[in-house]
């Protein structure tokens, strides 16, 4: 143990050995899948005797601290889809246990909702929604493509930000306001092809927990919402692979032991094919001269992980993410190259001290980049930006006996950024030219938080994180308090607030409503202050009935430090950025409903959010000053949202599933004026210039979507497999994608000459992007 | 089966037409501003073209081609543009200079002087008595290093431009490339000298035959003009999701709230003949 953990458990032990109590054993040890030796994340330890419990953390460990009892003690273990399971222990002494659960035979038979229901009931944790990769796979997909982060996007308080994206708005926050991890580490870019594809393989993924507000203390960093992914261990039983062909990219991921039952790895790719047919097509018409080649496109993903348990309280973990987006186009003249991606790493150590203290320590890399090269003969031109990541973290999870469960830890990130970094020149070297910036950030946080449970109906939990950000001889500081409570009015129906502060000192520039692989990521600096945002929530949850959850939550969020692009900003090559920038405030508020069932042969949810949000106060956005001092409304202000799920389990082999989507018609900025523009001798004239009032200023017609799905399974003697067909857009809606405005132009003569063009008609046109689209994929596991 | 495959082939074609349609919008009202357009040009005559601008949703009709224009122009207005001790009065009158296709409607018989970091202050008093007004200089020329003409193994010439960006006060620049004459535009770009060390080089890629027409010309723009003409540029994207669009930057003020130019505008030109 390093010398700053020893410090960290002196403090901490100092710290709280006042409320140290005796009179209590602690039942401690890790719930596993029986089949794989997955650990299962969220699973409920009931006791109901004493009517307490406790949830596994995302590592599966449990630890729960029960008063002394001469009897043994009833526990049940449960995991959504997956056999309960019921232990009586001694009452008396402090028990270690490794537990495996059954995975149900099919979802209907699985009765264990209501301890994790109960459990969600009763915590003061609230605004989170969890997503398993396995719900997300029997949804219907765009292309068949499942995708966690779409999936998501069904969850109220959390839309999406284009047709067919996966880019991110929670609760008012803009997509850089996200803290995407994968095990951990910082994902910049989750997308793939403008967003229309996540980075996240399905197939490598155990599970997805979002936090839209009440944020724990342990998170930090994005103001708006943490997206915390779990890749999976791998099986440490038996050797297995599965896979899937679908009708844009094949999968196969490769799981075994290493050593049976102590270690395991998994192995994970896809990739596209596209750029396979094109390169079929460009070659056969190699010999044409009339052929203009097709560009070469193609995306491809590959995580990895291995784990080796040292001993019972001592794990191993390294995992990693590595994808690209590949672009090219190339002829006899022409060496067109762009790429992006992202690349992390992830070495995580679990230990266990003594009963019920457990250890994570992590180091993380992080890295995205893009590139673009061109080469003609003679020159060459490169640019590109990147940010690379490298962060440790040591945090602590403490039961105590008397109702207190501990969260502490510290973390430290070197930021490293390469923005706008270009490299253009011809062979010889007589000419070149350079631009860019190469920025460095220092980000560390600490924090200490607890939860306790005060009464039978009272749990109240209280965290301090203290953050900053060190950038040359910049240096900021922030506390960030984060406070939630929950009051159980009776078994069924709680009260919850939170309060939580978040700051963010890494920014994104991306100019447009479109997740581009060009957007660069800026740290804070002198000028370019932190984000803050304070958000507090309001809510009730209540169990109807044995199998419906019920939640409404209201929220206000108050946002400083906003970023907004000035006018006609320069964000390509360009050495002083921060001169494009405007710095203002915003806040969002709305509401949310939630009703879900998660068990028997339908399940599903229904969520509805209504909302507001606005940003303003923004000086030197515009030339004029229009805007300065006033709020407007961004893209994103999307009044009314409706999503409803849901999956029935007709029988064993096939599964049907559907959701429908309605949301208010996001925002565009469209010009309310015309002019024309001449221009000067040897240039032609512009007959129609926009110029553009207020931002924002019309709302587009409302998105509403159906998609249907079904899901057939197939038992061969090699294992099992299925066919899931997907129809996205069911009824053909055209939804809108972007508007713009489409005037006629004629000529004006006089005396025979032409001396101008003018608009003489003006329509404006709404173009969707995707009509109804049938999908098949075939998948496969043995 | 072969046959219901392409049915269904012909069934998703025939869905995925008509993702574009009209649609019914109603845009935020919008007043008309005075636009104006002043390129002081040395060796020409002081010349401005002062129009007016309109609701988007306001169309011309072509019926009366005089009275449509007239809609367009902004008449009946006093400009003068006054440097050095002088003041130079420009008419209302509609000129068209033929060989450009270039229309103003105030012009002076005067012509600009090529007088390098003197101010031309621009006064205009409209019909209403609203003002506009502004002020500006013209740069010097920077000429051209050399201009290079490279062949590949199929007879095809590229064009490389080189110039070198003098030292000091960052400065800005519009590259335009004509094919044939001035009427035929190929290239047209601005740039400043931010990642420039010293000498800049524009190209084209290998698409001249010997004999082919070109005509290279280097604007040296003040930052006015570079920010009002990128600005234009931009605003004439009428929507989408690749862009952000903004309002024009402009030079102009007054009470007249105006939109607009006015600028020095020193260039070199050259014409190239691609040899054999």
């Amino acid at each position: 143990m390093n010398s700053i953990q020893h410090l960290f458990l002196f403090t901490f032990f100092f710290f709280f050995s006042i409320v140290l109590v005796a009179q209590n054993v602690t039942i401690r040890g890790t719930l596993y899948d029986r089949e794989n030796g997955e650990t299962l994340i969220g699973a409920t330890i009931y006791c109901p005797e004493f009517e307490k419990g406790a949830l596994s953390n995302e590592y599966g460990f449990f630890s729960l601290t029960l008063p002394q009892s001469k009897e043994k003690i009833l526990l049940r273990f449960s995991y959504v889809g997956f056999s309960d399971e019921n232990l009586l222990l001694p009452g008396d002494k402090d028990t270690v246990l490794n537990i495996k659960l059954y995975k149900g035979i099919a979802l209907q038979e699985v009765v264990v909702q209501a301890d994790s229901d109960r459990e969600r009931l009763n915590s003061t944790q609230m605004s989170v929604a969890n997503i398993s990769a396995k719900e997300a796979k029997l949804l219907p997909a765009l292309f068949g493509e499942v995708d966690i982060l779409k999936t998501v996007q069904l969850k109220p308080g959390i839309q999406s930000g284009a047709e067919g994206s996966s880019g991110l708005i929670v609760r008012g926050g803009s997509p850089d306001q996200n803290l995407i991890l994968l095990d951990e580490a910082i994902v910049y870019n989750p997308n793939h092809l403008f967003g229309f594809f996540s980075t996240f393989n399905a197939d490598a993924v155990k599970d997805l927990k979002i936090y839209k507000g009440g944020f724990p203390a342990e998170y930090g960093g994005r103001l708006s919402s943490v997206i915390d992914v779990r890749l999976r261990d791998g099986n440490n039983q038996k050797f297995s692979a599965s896979g899937g062909v679908g009708l844009i990219t094949s999968r196969l991921t490769v799981e075994a032991p290493i050593v049976e039952g102590k270690s395991s790895f998994i192995v994970s790719g896809r990739r596209t094919y596209v750029d396979l047919i094109t390169n079929g097509i460009n070659k056969a018409n190699a010999s044409n001269p009339d052929f203009n080649p097709i560009p070469g496109y193609n995306f491809y993903d590959l995580n990895a992980k291995a784990n080796y348990k040292l001993s019972d309280k001592d794990q191993l973990f390294v995992s990693g993410y590595f994808g690209r987006d590949v672009f090219s186009f190339n002829n006899e003249f022409f060496n067109f190259g762009f790429n992006w991606g992202n690349a992390t790493l992830t070495t995580r150590w679990n230990h266990v001290y003594g009963k019920n203290l457990f250890s994570n320590t992590t180091f993380v890399f992080s890295n995205y980049q893009y590139d673009i090269s061109n080469q003609l003969p003679g020159f060459s031109f490169n640019f590109g930006s990147s940010v690379k990541d490298f962060s440790l973290k040591n945090s602590y999870f403490y039961t105590l006996g008397n109702g207190h469960v501990i969260k502490a830890g510290v973390e430290a990130t070197q930021h490293n950024f390469s923005i706008g970094r270009l490299r253009a020149g011809n062979d010889d070297g007589s000419l070149s030219f350079t631009a860019g910036n190469n920025l460095k950030g220092f980000q560390w946080a600490t924090y200490l938080s607890d939860e306790w449970e005060a009464t039978s109906l009272l749990k109240v939990s209280g965290g301090l994180r203290l953050s900053g950000f060190v950038n040359n001889n910049t240096y900021y500081a922030h506390l960030e308090p984060r406070m939630a409570a929950k009051y159980s009015l009776n078994p069924i129906l709680s009260l919850k607030g939170s309060y939580a502060r978040m700051a963010q000192y890494v920014h994104l520039i991306a100019n447009t409503g479109i997740s581009l692989p060009t957007d660069i990521w800026y740290p804070t600096t002198e000028n370019v202050r932190p984000q803050l945002s304070d958000q507090l929530a309001l809510g009730m949850a209540a169990l109807l009935g044995k199998n419906i959850f019920l939640e409404i939550e209201g929220y206000y969020k108050n946002l400083q430090n906003q970023l907004e692009f000035k006018d006609n900003a320069n964000l390509f090559v360009n050495d002083d950025l921060e001169n494009e920038f405007a710095f203002g405030k915003g806040y969002a508020t709305g509401m949310e409903v939630t009703l879900e069932k998660k068990n028997g042969r339908i399940q599903g949810w229904i969520g509805y959010t209504l909302a507001w949000i606005n940003r303003g106060r923004f000086e030197s956005l515009d030339g004029s000053k229009i805007m300065e001092g006033r709020y407007f409304r961004p893209r994103y202000d999307r009044r009314h949202d409706l999503s409803v799920v849901a999956i029935y389990e007709l029988n064993r082999r096939i599964t049907m599933t559907s959701s429908f989507i309605f949301g208010s018609g996001d925002l565009t900025w469209l010009p309310s004026g015309r002019a024309y523009y001449q221009g000067i001798v040897g240039e032609n004239s512009r007959p129609v210039t926009a110029i553009y009032g207020d931002r924002n200023n019309i709302r587009m017609p409302s998105y509403h979507r159906l998609d249907l799905g079904m899901v057939l399974k197939f038992f061969p003697s090699w294992g099992e497999s299925d066919l899931t067909f997907s129809i996205y857009n069911a009824y053909d809606r055209r939804n809108p994608y972007f508007l713009f405005l489409q005037p006629e132009l004629q000529p004006l003569e006089v005396n025979g000459e032409v001396i101008a063009e003018l608009p003489v008609g003006v329509s404006a046109r709404q173009v969707s992007l995707f009509p109804i689209l049938p999908s098949v994929t075939w998948n496969f596991k043995f | 089966m072969r046959n219901l495959i392409l049915l269904l082939l012909a069934l998703l074609g025939l869905l995925s037409c008509g993702l574009e349609k009209e649609i019914e919008i109603k845009l935020p009202e919008y007043e008309s501003q005075p636009v104006l357009e002043c390129y002081l040009e040395p060796g020409q005559p002081f010349r401005l073209l002062l129009t007016k601008s309109a609701f988007f949703f306001d169309p011309f009709t072509l019926d009366n081609p005089l009275e449509t224009f007239s809609q367009l122009l902004l008449s009946e207005a006093e400009v003068q543009i006054k440097y050095l001790d002088r003041t130079i009065v420009l008419p209302n009158r509609l000129i068209l200079d033929p060989l450009s296709g270039k229309v103003y409607n105030y012009q002076s018989e005067e012509k600009v002087p090529n007088l390098l970091n003197t101010q031309f202050e621009l006064y205009v008093e409209l019909k209403d008595g609203t003002i506009i007004e502004s002020s500006t200089f013209l740069l010097e020329k920077i000429p051209f290093d050399s201009i290079v003409v490279e062949k590949n193994n199929q007879n095809k010439a590229r064009v490389l431009t080189y110039f070198s960006d003098p030292p000091g006060e960052k400065n800005y620049y519009r590259r335009m490339l004509h094919f044939g004459s001035l009427d035929s535009l190929i290239q047209d770009f601005t740039t400043d000298d931010s990642f420039a060390d010293n000498q800049l080089v524009f190209g084209t890629s290998f698409d001249y035959a010997p004999g082919d027409t070109l005509i290279n010309t280097l604007f040296h723009m003040t930052k006015e003009y570079f920010d009002y003409y990128n600005s234009i540029v931009n605003s004439s994207n009428l929507g989408g999701p690749f862009i952000q669009p903004g309002e024009l930057t402009v030079n102009v003020f007054g009470s007249a709230n105006p939109l607009g130019i006015f600028t020095g505008l020193n260039f070199v030109r050259d014409t190239l003949i691609v040899p054999e």
